[in-house]
């Protein structure tokens, strides 16, 4: 729990993670969230899963944005000249590891 | 085209006028509808409510605009609530009105009425001037009162000499808001249908809807369009003119619908509730024309002009909004409270004063959130600063410096202030995320402060 909030790894370089890391981030942080304001269970997030139909509104997802921005060091929609809407959570992993910053 | 600009008669009045065939549907909710016969009926009920002012605080869209048609031209004034006001707020707008009696769904108000009880009180007499109360969309403290006349409301509609009855509008602002009542206004005197969501319907279930039913126009903010955009069903909306307002449209929305809808026009409109009016840019680009700030430029029947970075926008006609925070000068020009900034013959939008963030076209008062998390018994200093995001075009982030005898543990003290705020904010004005720091950065830009954090 604590860990899921350390923003950074100590040295205040972004996360380099897999993208197989940085799925299991996202789930663990959307389902955080959702226990935050639900009783019941998070719904299991699958490649097909879409997005809108999570429950989540697009206020919760603007703040899972912000989170992971603050979690993995970067927000890959303030990257991109092009806006991107992803429907799908695989859509949505593949944006993130697609902007991820890449090791040396 | 030629149109007529502003509206005069009652709106029911003035939309049995357009002398639409009876079973033409002028309204419809997923599961039920008025049609020009039912307006033509409500015209002619002989009920006259002089001197009695009403409150309206609906959840439904289809049930507000059913009211609004209804009572507008048989009261005195009309107090449009937002449906989501707390219970002690709503009783203070009202006494502030000088309105006694409401119109709600909801059970936590004293002195509601239904809307059939009163169009039972019989009265006769000529149609009333309605006054329209709008009130501000702030989120914190008691909504400011914006009197309104209805030639001022609805000064911006224009009634097409031709009714344009194959237009399908999509309501998918709150009918109570400023824009809510432009949408409503402009599609009805046009002779369209307005497609009402029912409230508590998902984005996607709402997309689904509205392609089902044809939907050709849609009025939105920035963010709500980014949000239709993720719904996949968006692809298939048969739109032919899609506007934006309420907040700053940039230039990656606007790109971003064009692509998708290319058989639209996009329009942006900037609108202030402060001056009742406001101006539409069709050309598809951020911001607007620097030279609309000329002296003597005539915008849609108003004058801009910037003073220390500041909009200030004289509305067309008289001045009538009236309301205690409204700054005017004596040329009758209204400072708006947006800021400019002029780049390359364009002139963008630069957000509220300083003071104030628009978090998904809800304006939030940062000194009123700090007041809040400094209340808390664990806080020594805290400071909000705006995080740019792509969907909500900003949001809050906190930063709390811990009072020198609080040991708690960073994880969990952000996790108690997080809970101190839910219970006493409203989503948009809750902070995303929150920083332990151990003092307050000078910046005010989120995204630089980074490196202090502990």
């Amino acid at each position: 729990m604590t860990q899921m909030w350390a923003p950074f790894a100590g040295d205040g370089q972004p996360l380099i993670l897999t993208p197989d890391e940085l799925r299991a981030r996202i789930t663990a942080l959307f389902n955080e969230m959702w226990r935050e304001d639900r009783e019941d269970e998070p719904p299991a997030l699958v490649d097909e899963t879409v997005l809108l139909e999570t429950g989540f509104d697009s206020m919760a997802f603007a703040v899972l944005v912000a989170r992971l921005d603050d979690e993995l060091g970067f927000d890959p929609f303030t990257m991109v000249d092009e806006p991107v809407y992803p429907q799908t959570f695989a859509e949505f992993v593949a944006f993130y590891a697609q902007c991820a910053p890449k090791p040396e | 085209m030629r149109a007529q600009a502003g509206v005069t008669a009652p709106l029911a009045q003035a939309i049995a006028a357009l002398d639409l065939p009876d079973d033409h549907v002028l309204i419809r909710s997923p599961d039920r509808e008025v049609s020009a016969g039912d307006v033509r009926l409500i015209a002619q009920m002989s009920v006259m409510l002089a001197g009695v002012g009403v409150a309206l605080c609906i959840a439904e869209p289809f049930e507000m605009l059913r009211a609004l048609l209804s009572l507008d031209g048989r009261v005195a004034a009309l107090l449009l609530l937002a449906p989501d006001l707390p219970a002690e707020t709503a009783q203070i707008v009202m006494r502030e009105a000088g309105v006694d009696r409401v119109v709600t769904e909801r059970t936590d108000l004293p002195s509601a009425v239904t809307l059939d009880s009163l169009l039972t009180e019989r009265g006769e007499g000529a149609p009333l001037a309605t006054q329209w109360l709008l009130t501000t969309s702030g989120t914190t403290g008691v909504p400011k009162l914006v009197r309104h006349e209805r030639a001022s409301v609805f000064r911006a509609v224009k009634t097409p000499l031709r009714p344009s009855d194959a237009d399908r509008w999509a309501m998918l602002y709150d009918p109570s808001r400023f824009a809510g009542t432009q949408v409503m206004a402009q599609a009805l005197l046009s002779g369209a249908c307005v497609l009402t969501p029912r409230s508590g319907m998902t984005t996607g279930e709402t997309v689904d809807r509205l392609v089902e039913q044809g939907c050709t126009h849609i009025s939105a903010t920035p963010s709500l369009w980014r949000r239709l955009l993720m719904a996949p069903a968006s692809i298939r909306l048969p739109l032919r003119q899609i506007t934006l307002g309420g907040e700053i449209a940039d230039d990656a929305i606007l790109a971003a619908l064009r692509a998708r809808f290319p058989n639209a026009r996009v329009t942006h409109i900037y609108a202030s509730t402060e001056a009742g009016t406001g101006f539409a840019v069709r050309d598809g680009k951020a911001g607007f024309p620097a030279d609309w700030l000329a002296d003597g430029a005539d915008i849609d029947g108003a004058r801009l002009s910037v003073r220390d970075g500041m909009l200030w926008l004289r509305p067309p006609g008289k001045a009538r909004s009236v309301a205690a925070h409204i700054v005017r000068d004596d040329a009758g020009f209204i400072r708006t409270g947006d800021r400019i900034m002029i780049e390359g013959g364009r002139a963008r939008f630069a957000g509220r004063e300083d003071t104030t963030l628009n978090v998904g076209g809800i304006k939030v008062q940062v000194e009123a959130v700090e007041e809040i998390v400094h209340a808390h018994p664990a806080v020594a200093q805290c400071r909000i600063t705006a995080k740019p995001s792509a969907m909500m075009g900003s949001l809050l982030t906190l930063s709390v410096v811990p009072r020198a005898e609080v040991d708690t543990d960073p994880a969990t003290l952000r996790q108690d202030i997080a809970l101190w705020c839910k219970s006493r904010l409203p989503p948009p004005a809750r902070p995303a995320t929150i920083r332990i720091v151990q003092e307050i950065p000078v910046s005010i830009a989120g995204k630089t402060e980074r490196a202090t954090k502990s």
